[in-house]
């Protein structure tokens, strides 16, 4: 058992810390994609029309397993947080942080059934025929991700690591 | 920075080889799977979150799984991972099915179901403010989720009866989007009294 070698706390800390480096990973590779697919194509000189610069489809793919390890991740840590964390948060009377946590646990799930139509947007030939719901889909996705990370810290922040 | 990922941006849907048709069909219906699969998921989860029919209860304190919904026991139980694998599974069944019948079907079923995902709930809810405050004879009879469900079907079979194949088309990914937010308004509004308006 690995309670005999590293204490409970510490290793629920380990993970709350391994699931936060994930979260920054992702955090930054969905919003540099989000902002890429906002940004419009430039024109150059010679009237081409420079692509805008979009991370490739490979990008995508990383993004969908980072976010479906980060789900697996956060759904075992979520073991913890209900019995640790939710019920003294509710006797504290935090009643919003539990709120937006419950809302994180929604939010996580709906960017989780986006996940195929995400990866397939981003494939080619897809990618060019269906730019506008790649793009959406994507600014959902980063929203998803940008909306846990801070709700996920402030959560933290009551009983976690470095708390 | 100037990416390549569109390098296959020129590619035909119409080019003739058989090894490029083989791949297109296959790309049509990996993509049939996922646009269904992102819209069936968010819309079987709200009503499995809203209906509390999680496929199994967790119970952190124990360590225990049970089947379907288990309130009872030590410590607080757990319907979130039931709610998930449950909707993931229905979604995945319906997202295969999905790849069996035509397009022009599958947008049909698609307008026919999500209107009736919204028209049955509003009709049940409009039933009960009727009986409580119009009614004037014992309506009671009327609050019944069969009873909600005649007005909810009609209303859905017209809505996809009326509703131009255009713009069934170009709902189709919309509905990408639509869902998921729609599916997080419900959810959130549900949040409303138990924690952020206490």
């Amino acid at each position: 058992m690995i309670f005999s070698i590293i204490r409970e706390d510490t290793f629920w800390k380990i993970l709350l810390f391994v699931h936060f480096l994930l979260a920054v990973g992702l955090l930054a590779a969905v919003t540099l994609q989000a902002v890429a697919v906002l940004m419009p194509a430039r024109q150059v000189a010679g009237g081409f029309i420079d692509r805008s610069p979009v991370p490739a489809a490979s990008y995508a793919a990383l993004i969908a397993v980072v976010y479906v390890l980060q789900a697996l991740m956060g759904a075992w840590i979520y073991i913890k947080y209900r019995t640790y964390v939710r019920i003294p948060m509710e006797e504290l009377r935090h009643f919003w942080t539990v709120g937006s946590f419950e809302l994180k646990e929604h939010v996580v799930t709906m960017g989780l059934g986006l996940l195929p139509a995400y990866w397939y947007f981003w494939q080619p030939p897809a990618s060019a025929e269906y730019p506008s719901a790649r793009k959406w889909v994507t600014i959902f996705l980063a929203l998803c991700v940008w909306y846990s990370f801070i709700v996920g810290h402030v959560a933290n922040d009551f009983r976690g690591v470095g708390s | 920075m100037t990416q390549t990922l569109d390098a296959g941006g020129g590619f035909s849907g119409l080019d003739s080889s058989p090894a490029k048709g083989a791949t297109t069909r296959e790309g049509a219906r990996f993509a049939t799977f996922a646009i269904t699969f992102g819209i069936a998921f968010p819309l079987l989860y709200t009503v499995y979150e809203r209906l509390n029919w999680p496929l199994f209860t967790y119970h952190p304190v124990l360590g225990n799984l049970d089947f379907w919904r288990q309130s009872a026991g030590v410590g607080p139980p757990m319907f979130w991972y039931g709610w998930i694998v449950l909707a993931a599974a229905s979604a995945f069944v319906v997202a295969c099915s999905a790849m069996l019948v035509s397009g022009y079907w599958l947008r049909r079923a698609t307008v026919f179901c999500l209107a009736l995902a919204v028209l049955w709930p509003a009709a049940l809810t409009g039933l009960r403010i009727f009986i409580v405050d119009w009614a004037t004879f014992d309506a009671d009879f009327l609050n019944s989720v069969w009873v909600a469900a005649i007005p909810a079907f009609v209303g859905a079979a017209a809505a996809t009866y009326y509703l131009p194949a255009r713009l069934a088309d170009r709902l189709w990914t919309s509905w990408l989007l639509i869902v998921p937010i729609g599916g997080l308004v419900v959810l959130g509004y549900s949040l409303l009294q138990p924690w952020f308006l206490r």
